[in-house]
């Protein structure tokens, strides 16, 4: 029996991984270094950076999948590309509504953590 | 005669003989040990694909980074590194630094930082890329930016000559990689943006001196033609270009402006002796100011690496009005065209076009989409090979000031100089696409040296009712003109492919990943490098390791709108708004970073 209830369990889950996808928090650990390595230094290379950028990660993970965060954060990024190339993530929707969306959450994630928005 | 003199006479005749053919260079007889990766594309035939098969699709999945290298500089980074026995040479855009990387321990050897006047960025038209050096007979070759050729010793990198082959003053830059075809080095200009005339030139690689030069446009000695001679694709066969064939395609004195640039991926063909390349848009970007086929530009050209004589020419985009470059890599391969063994040329232009010609001929084979939104043409007609242009998407007919919606491909084409790869070992090519239309409004424009001569606003959006992607990566049949598989993604793929023995095909993507993929196009394995990828991916062997490299840092064509001082939204190349916040972003510099499977 035990394991056709696992089974049962996992269809479940995937039949749930949909809505459950957002507080999936699969950020490998390279990805959260990388992000708050990048925040410290914005922010001075200050050691109290070191926690409140943590805490920024962190909650951005709950808040989406690590692929998603990844296009998500690179669209925004990639709109201050002057030119045709930075053009394409200006213009086109798709791009525009991951951008907008990211910093939505960024910034709820920096109030939270007590990091002013640079 | 005893033995030992024997053996003394035996290298010095050996010796003699190799000086018989002292005007080759050991760049192809280098390019044919795969742990070496002794040009840009890999070899001569632009493959970008290598023999090794240590990583193989069964194990791809277990890479790891071994090591990683930073450039120290922000921007974009195209092009990727060479590696010649146990050094690693590798380029970075604007100042184009060159390092000499020891594979042992990955400590410089030596640096080489030209100094260049800064008023150059503001003339490229599209970042500061780079796209990688050359290697010939000791000596790493650079083609700088602002157009000046340098060649180094490749032991310590002191300067051995350098050779100017453009002037920035009137828009003349140069981001393309130095080619080494047998004893020459060809070499290309960029700036169509700027009303500069195409042309390569064709250097002796031990003094820079320039044996030949060919434009794109302009009367038939400078083309270097002959009327008679030079054939082209015309009513279903080959027939000579005629007198005057440039001259006669545009208004007066416009071939002076004419663009037609050639800062793409050449390659060259020993047997044939022949060097195949593409032209650039003409200029302006807006067409009602240039009437006329604007001949040689966005043409396929063929010549004789000796003389630069063009045996055939084909304008696959006559009278652009979209500002699809011809300049992609040519591909040479031979494979079975429609059931028959052809001596194949593949091209992949920017107008979404798949090409497949014959190289020795020039005849026409196959052009087909390989993407099926591609719609500012129907088709091309295979007797005039001339596309069929769809009405309410020529930019011409509209006229300036109308914009013209829903044009695809995009003015970046269905894919842009990021290099296909041909595998051998499957028949087939791997192609980085843009799945992106577009807005595009022309305008009348005066020219002045050394400004855009541009002409038109664009804007830009994920391909209509699609998988709402920008981008895909295909796999190609050039003898059918056949997709044979796609795999979408969410951003345009501008980065270079590899394809290896292993039956893994290597590609980046902007978000910044490497993926390695089967011959299905089954992802076996990704890793988020530090930034977004649109250099090429590169594969080499050091003391019995298969490696996996590619450089990292999207500049994209950042910080154009700020150097060239242009303040309103649209101004140049549908430079909108945004990159005033440039400074506020934390751009990582550009990194090579490098894979190896783990020890066991």
């Amino acid at each position: 029996m035990k394991p056709s209830r696992l089974l049962t369990l996992a269809v479940l889950a995937a039949a749930s991984a949909v809505p459950l996808a957002a507080h999936a928090d699969d950020f490998p650990t390279s990805g959260r270094v990388e992000y708050v390595l990048e925040c410290m230094q914005k922010h001075d290379s200050k050691y109290e950076y070191l926690y409140k950028c943590s805490c920024v990660v962190d909650r951005i993970a709950k808040a989406m999948r690590y692929d998603d965060y990844v296009a998500m954060s690179m669209a925004l990024r990639n709109q201050a590309l002057a030119g045709e190339r930075g053009g394409l993530f200006r213009d086109a929707a798709a791009a525009k509504d991951m951008a907008g969306k990211y910093k939505e959450i960024q910034a709820e994630a920096n109030k939270a953590c007590a990091v002013p928005q640079r | 005669m005893s033995l030992q003199s024997r053996l003394i006479c035996l290298s010095a005749c050996l010796a003699l003989a190799g000086t018989a053919f002292a005007a080759d260079t050991d760049t192809e007889r280098l390019t044919k040990d795969p742990k070496n990766w002794a040009m840009q594309a890999g070899n001569l035939s632009n493959h970008r694909y290598s023999e090794l098969k240590q990583i193989t699709s069964k194990n791809a999945k277990n890479l790891t980074v071994a090591w990683t290298f930073s450039t120290g500089v922000l921007r974009g980074h195209e092009g990727g590194p060479l590696v010649i026995g146990d050094t690693m040479y590798l380029h970075s855009p604007f100042p184009n630094k060159v390092f000499a990387i020891a594979l042992e321990d990955q400590s410089i050897r030596w640096k080489y930082e030209p100094k260049q006047d800064p008023t150059v960025i503001p003339v490229m038209c599209c970042d500061t890329v780079n796209r990688g050096l050359a290697y010939a007979n000791g000596k790493i070759f650079l083609q700088q930016a602002d157009t000046t050729l340098v060649a180094l010793d490749a032991k310590t990198g002191n300067e051995l000559w350098k050779n100017k082959v453009g002037d920035p003053k009137l828009g003349e830059t140069t981001t393309n990689t130095p080619h080494i075809f047998k004893d020459k080095l060809l070499t290309g200009i960029s700036g169509g943006e700027f009303g500069v005339r195409g042309r390569i030139t064709a250097h002796d690689i031990n003094t820079g001196k320039v044996l030949w030069k060919a434009y794109s446009t302009g009367p038939d000695n400078e083309l270097i033609v002959d009327p008679n001679k030079t054939m082209t694709w015309t009513d279903g066969k080959m027939a000579p270009i005629g007198a005057n064939s440039s001259l006669k395609t545009w208004q007066g004195d416009q071939w002076k402006l004419g663009g037609g640039t050639t800062w793409g991926w050449y390659s060259y063909d020993p047997e044939l002796n022949m060097v195949y390349y593409g032209t650039g848009n003409p200029s302006t970007w807006n067409p009602r100011q240039r009437p006329g086929d604007n001949k040689w530009s966005m043409t396929i050209f063929a010549r004789d690496l000796d003389t630069g004589m063009a045996k055939w020419v084909y304008q696959m985009t006559p009278h652009d009005e979209w500002d699809y470059d011809g300049v992609n890599e040519m591909i040479l391969a031979d494979i079975k065209v429609k059931g028959k063994p052809r001596k194949a040329l593949v091209h992949f232009d920017r107008n979404g076009f798949a090409y497949t010609m014959d190289r020795v001929s020039g005849e026409l084979l196959v052009a087909e989409k390989y993407d099926p939104v591609v719609n500012w043409a129907t088709h091309v007609d295979m007797k005039s090979g001339r596309p069929q242009v769809v009405a309410k998407y020529s930019t011409d007919k509209n006229g300036p000031d109308v914009n013209t919606k829903g044009v695809c491909p995009s003015a970046l084409g269905t894919k842009d100089q990021q290099p296909a790869s041909y595998s051998p070992r499957t028949g087939l090519f791997y192609v980085p696409t843009n799945h992106v239309c577009m807005d595009y409004e022309p305008f009348q424009i005066e020219y002045t040296a050394g400004q855009p001569y541009v002409g038109s606003t664009l804007s830009m959006y994920a391909a209509p009712n699609s998988h709402g992607g920008m981008g895909n990566f295909i796999a190609w049949d050039a003898g059918t003109g056949k997709m044979v598989w796609t795999k979408p993604e969410r951003f345009s793929v501008w980065s270079g492919a590899l394809s290896t023995a292993g039956d893994v095909v290597f590609y980046g993507t902007l978000e910044g990943y490497l993926k390695a993929v089967d011959l299905n196009g089954k992802e076996l394995w990704k890793f988020k490098t530090p930034s977004g990828i649109i250099g090429n991916v590169t594969t080499w062997e050091y003391k019995g390791k298969q490696y996996v490299g590619v450089l990292s840092g999207i500049g994209g064509w950042a910080g154009i709108g700020l150097a060239a001082g242009l303040s309103k939204g649209n101004e140049g190349l549908g430079a909108v708004g945004g990159y005033k916040d440039l400074a506020k972003y934390t751009e990582l510099g550009g990194v090579l970073t490098v894979f190896a499977l783990p020890d066991r």
